[in-house]
C-alpha cells in the first residue's frame, strides 16, 4: 500500500536548455530575429516600432497604431480586412509607453504574402477622414466604459503617481484626447515613427533562407536610423491618494514604486522576495488576504520592466469595506520580510517553484523567443538566465531581509485606491 | 494528428496518455463530469464554489498548492456550466507529485469549516469582481433566464445570487463530493515525455485505490422548444447601450453544432464578417458588433452582441440586423466566403495544438464526448460542411420565435 502522506521524491532541475534565436542585421542597429525550429505550421512575425505613448504628449500613438490598416487610395478597411482573412492571418497590436508592437499570426505557406500585402497596406495608409471618426467614436466610448471600471480608475491615478516626475510618462487618457485630431498630425507620426521606425523583427517559424531574405526586403525600408533612447531616471510620487466612486461594491487598490530593471545588480535576488511576498499562489499575500481572511478574489505583486527602468507593484481588488483592513495587512507582511527571516522551507519551495517557471519559460520555441525578447529589450543575452539561475542557487534568508529593508519602505511607496 | 492512448481503471477512471518528446514538462489534467446544470435550483453556484475547495487541503495532504510548487510545478481549475477541469503543469521528472496530489483530492477532501468558510467569502468578492463591478458585468445573470425556461443553463456559473453561495454547508459540500468526484465520473490525462508502461504504473499506483462508484445519471429538465420571441430592458448606470441576440443551436454532439459555429463566424467573427461589415462599417450603428456560440454541450445559443453607436436607436438597429440574417437565409453564400472561414478555423486549430496543456485538456473534452479522437475528426467535420448547409442552418435557427433579446439601456448616454 502506497503511503499518501509523504510527497514523491523530487528531482531537482538540473539543466536548462536556452536556445538562441538566428540574429540578422537589417541595418546596423536594427535587426531580426529567427527562431527557426519549430515544429508544425504555424508561424509569428512581430514588428517593433519606435512608436510607443510616450513619443506624443496626446492619443497619437493609439490612434496610429489602430489606423494602420484602415484603407489605402485602392483599397477599403474592409478590403484589407477580406484580403488578411482570405490568407488566414490573425493580428494583434500591443502598445506600450515605449514602443509599438505589431504581430501576425499564420501557415507558413501564407506568411509572405500576408506580409507583403499588409506593409504595403501600412506604407499607403491614408488616414481617411471618416475612419478616423470612426475610431475615435469607438475610443472615446470605450473610454467612457472604462472610466466605469474601479480596477481602471485606479491603475489611471497610479500611473500618474507613479511616473510623477516625467510629464511624458505620467501621461493618461481623457476625454479631451478624443477631440481635434488631425490628419496631418496622424500622418506625421506615421511617417516619423512607422515608416522611419521599425526597431525590430521577430520571426517564429520553419521559414526558408530565401522568406527570411524576402522578409528583410520588404520591411527593411522602414529601419529606424540611429540610436533610440528612453528615459533613465523618474521618481514616484510618495503619498496615499484615493478616487472617489459611488455605488462601487469594491474598491481598486495599487501600491508601488519606481525600481529598477534586468540590469539592476539586486533585480534577480529582488525577483525571490517578489516571489515570496506576492508572485504566486501559495504567496503571502495571497496567503495572508485572500485564503486567510477573503476579502478578495485575488493579490498579487509584481516588477514591471522598461528598457532603462522598472517598477514595484501590488494590485488587488477587495470589498470596499476591508479596504482599511486589507493595506494594513499588505503592510504587515512588508514589515514581517523586513524583520523575520524567510524560513528555508518557504524559501526552498520558491526556489524550486521559480527553477520549474524558468524551464516552462523555455518550453517549445514562441515560449523560448518571448524568454530571448525579454532580456534583449534590456541589451542582455540568454547568458542572463545562466546567471538568474546561480543567483536563485545562492540566495540566502538573509540576502531577501536585507532587500526587503532596502526597498520595502511603505513611506517610498505611492498608494492609489478607487472605489 | 494528436496520437493518444487510453486505459480504464478497474474503479471506472478513464486515462488518456499523450505522448510529446519535445518538452521537458509534464500536464495533469483532470475533468470532472459536473457543472452548474447539475445543480439544484435552490443551491446555484454549488459546483463553482466546490472547485475552490478542492484547494482546501485533501484527506493525507493539508495543502494542495505547496508540494505542486515544490515540485516546480503550477496548477488552476476552472468551472463551466458543463463540466469542472483542473490541471497541473510541472517539469516532466516529478509528474507523481501532481498525481499524489490529484489521486489524494478524488479520494476524499479534508472538509476543513474554515476552508468552507474562507473561500465562501473568497468566491463572494469574485461575484462582485466579475459581474457586479464591472460595467455589463451582470448581462449573462439576466440573460440566461431570458434564454431559457426550464433548462439549468438558465443560471451563470457563479450562480443565481449570492445569497446562495452565503447558504451553502459543509453537509452540501460533502454530499456533492460523494456524487460526482468519483473515479468513472473523471476522464484523466497525463502528457509529456514518458513511456507508456510508466504511465500505467503510476497511474494504477496513486488511483487504483481509490474506492469505484457508480457514475451519477444526468437527468435533467429539458428545454421546450422555444414557441415564441422574447424581449427584456434593464436600465443600467452604463455609457452606452448594449445588445445582445441569442439563437437556441444543436447541441454539441450534433454535427450541425460545426454548421452552426461557421455560421457565427460568417456573421461576425472578424472585421471582414457581414455583421461588422453592413452594421459598423456601412450603416454605422454600432460601434462594434460580434457574433459567437456558447460551446455548450446540451442546446446552447449562438449570441449576436455588441453596442450601439452615440444617437442610433434599437430600432434602426434591429431592421438592420434582421436585413442581414435575412439575406444569409436567402442565398447561399460564396465558396470564396467559406475559404475564407475555413483558412481561419485551420489557422486557429494549429495553434491551439501547439501547446501540452490545451492538447490533454482538449483530449479530455472529446473523451467527455465519447471519444477522445474526436479531436482528430474535427477537420474532416469542417470540411464537409458547404455553403447549402450552412444556409440551411441560418433559415432554422436564425428566426425571430427562436430569438431572445437582451438590451442594456445606458442611463447615462448622452452625458
Amino acid at each position: 500500500m502506497v503511503n499518501r502522506k509523504i510527497q514523491p521524491l523530487l528531482t531537482p532541475i538540473d539543466n536548462i536548455d536556452f536556445i538562441e534565436p538566428l540574429v540578422y542585421d537589417i541595418t546596423k542597429e536594427v535587426k531580426l530575429f529567427f527562431m527557426k525550429e519549430v515544429p508544425n505550421e504555424t508561424c509569428r512575425i512581430d514588428l517593433y516600432f519606435d512608436a510607443g505613448n510616450i513619443r506624443s504628449e496626446k492619443g497619437i500613438p493609439s490612434f496610429v497604431n489602430a489606423l494602420l490598416l484602415s484603407g489605402t487610395k485602392e483599397l477599403t478597411a474592409t478590403q484589407i480586412s477580406n484580403q488578411i482573412d482570405a490568407l488566414g492571418g490573425f493580428l494583434d497590436s500591443g502598445l506600450s509607453a515605449e514602443n509599438a508592437v505589431f504581430s501576425l499570426y499564420c501557415l507558413r505557406e501564407n506568411v509572405l504574402k500576408l506580409m507583403q500585402f499588409i506593409v504595403h497596406s501600412m506604407d499607403n495608409v491614408m488616414f481617411h477622414e471618416g475612419e478616423v471618426a470612426e475610431l475615435l467614436a469607438d475610443k472615446k466610448q470605450s473610454f467612457l466604459t472604462n472610466m466605469e471600471k474601479v480596477s481602471y480608475i485606479c491603475q489611471r491615478e497610479f500611473q500618474q503617481k507613479l511616473f510623477n516626475s516625467s510629464e511624458i510618462y505620467s501621461k493618461v487618457a481623457n476625454e479631451s484626447y478624443y477631440e481635434n485630431v488631425t490628419q496631418h498630425e496622424l500622418k506625421k507620426f506615421f511617417h516619423d515613427h512607422y515608416q522611419n521606425g521599425l526597431t525590430k523583427v521577430v520571426v517564429v517559424g520553419d521559414l526558408a533562407q530565401d522568406e527570411i531574405d524576402d522578409l528583410i526586403d520588404t520591411v527593411g525600408k522602414w529601419a529606424k536610423i540611429g540610436e533610440t533612447t528612453f528615459e533613465r531616471t523618474i521618481k514616484n510620487l510618495p503619498g496615499v491618494f484615493h478616487i472617489d466612486k459611488p455605488n462601487a461594491v469594491q474598491t481598486a487598490i495599487r501600491v508601488g514604486k519606481i525600481l529598477f530593471n534586468k540590469k539592476h545588480e539586486d533585480y534577480n535576488d529582488f525577483l525571490v522576495l517578489n516571489t515570496i511576498f506576492g508572485d504566486y499562489f501559495g504567496s503571502r499575500l495571497m496567503a495572508n488576504i485572500r485564503e486567510d481572511k477573503g476579502y478578495t478574489y485575488g493579490i498579487g505583486s509584481m516588477v514591471a520592466e522598461y528598457n532603462n527602468i522598472g517598477y514595484f507593484l501590488i494590485a488587488t481588488e477587495v470589498g470596499k469595506e476591508v479596504k482599511e483592513a486589507t493595506i494594513t495587512e499588505i503592510q504587515n507582511e512588508i514589515n514581517r520580510l523586513k524583520t523575520e527571516l524567510v524560513e528555508p522551507e518557504e524559501l526552498a519551495l520558491v526556489k524550486n517553484y521559480l527553477l520549474g517557471q524558468l524551464l516552462k519559460s523555455a518550453d517549445g520555441p514562441y515560449s523560448m523567443t518571448d524568454l530571448f525578447l525579454s532580456a534583449e529589450a534590456q541589451g542582455l543575452d540568454l547568458e542572463f538566465y545562466n546567471k538568474a539561475i546561480h543567483d536563485l542557487n545562492a540566495i540566502t534568508p538573509e540576502r531577501i531581509k536585507e532587500l526587503a529593508v532596502k526597498y520595502l519602505n511603505w513611506d517610498e511607496m505611492s498608494v492609489v485606491s478607487a472605489g | 494528428m494528436i496520437e493518444f492512448e487510453k486505459f480504464k481503471l478497474e474503479n471506472g477512471l478513464t486515462v488518456l496518455f499523450h505522448k510529446d518528446i519535445t518538452t521537458p514538462m509534464a500536464v495533469v489534467n483532470t475533468l470532472y463530469d459536473v457543472g452548474a446544470r447539475d445543480e439544484n435550483e435552490d443551491k446555484t453556484g454549488f459546483a463553482h464554489l466546490f472547485e475552490h475547495l478542492m484547494f482546501g487541503g485533501s484527506i493525507n495532504i493539508p495543502d494542495f498548492d505547496a508540494p505542486l510548487q515544490n515540485a516546480g510545478g503550477e496548477n488552476n481549475a476552472f468551472t463551466s456550466n458543463d463540466i469542472t477541469n483542473y490541471y497541473d503543469v510541472l517539469p516532466a521528472n516529478n509528474l507523481e507529485t501532481a498525481l499524489w496530489l490529484e489521486s489524494d483530492r478524488m479520494l476524499s477532501l479534508a472538509f476543513t469549516p474554515k476552508s468552507l468558510e474562507v473561500q465562501r467569502s473568497v468566491v463572494i468578492e469574485e461575484f462582485k469582481q466579475r459581474y457586479l463591478n464591472q460595467p455589463y458585468g451582470d448581462v449573462w445573470l439576466e440573460l440566461r433566464p431570458l434564454a431559457y425556461t426550464k433548462h439549468p443553463y438558465k443560471w451563470a456559473t457563479i450562480g443565481k445570487e449570492l445569497k446562495h453561495i452565503e447558504d451553502a454547508t459543509m453537509e452540501d459540500v460533502k454530499a456533492f463530493f460523494n456524487k460526482y468526484y468519483i473515479p468513472s465520473n473523471a476522464i484523466l490525462c497525463v502528457a509529456g515525455n514518458f513511456e507508456l508502461d510508466y504511465v500505467k504504473n503510476v497511474v494504477e499506483k496513486w488511483y487504483g485505490s481509490i474506492p469505484s462508484a457508480i457514475k451519477p445519471p444526468r437527468i435533467l429538465p429539458v428545454e421546450p422548444e422555444q414557441e415564441s420571441y422574447r424581449e427584456k430592458t434593464i436600465e443600467r448606470d452604463v455609457p452606452t447601450n448594449a445588445f445582445y441576440y441569442t439563437f437556441k443551436m444543436p447541441e454539441r454532439r450534433d454535427p450541425a453544432y460545426y454548421i452552426a459555429d461557421v455560421l457565427s463566424d460568417a456573421l461576425g467573427r472578424e472585421k471582414s464578417s457581414r455583421l461588422f461589415v453592413s452594421l459598423k462599417k456601412e450603416k454605422q450603428i454600432v460601434s462594434n458588433i460580434s457574433a459567437y456560440i456558447t460551446g455548450s454541450l446540451d442546446h446552447g445559443l449562438l449570441v449576436i452582441s455588441g453596442k450601439l453607436n452615440q444617437g442610433k436607436t434599437f430600432e434602426e438597429l434591429d431592421v438592420a440586423l434582421w436585413n442581414v440574417l435575412n439575406e444569409m437565409k436567402q442565398n447561399a453564400i460564396s465558396d470564396e466566403e467559406l475559404d475564407r472561414l475555413m483558412i481561419k478555423i485551420r489557422t486557429e486549430k494549429a495553434f491551439s495544438e501547439q501547446g501540452l496543456l490545451n492538447r490533454a485538456m482538449n483530449l479530455c473534452s472529446f473523451e467527455l464526448l465519447g471519444d477522445a479522437n474526436g479531436i482528430n475528426e474535427e477537420k474532416e467535420i469542417y470540411d464537409a460542411i458547404e455553403p447549402n448547409h450552412i444556409q440551411e442552418m441560418a433559415k432554422s435557427i436564425l428566426i425571430k420565435t427562436n430569438c431572445s433579446l437582451l438590451k442594456v439601456k445606458a442611463t447615462k448616454d448622452g452625458k
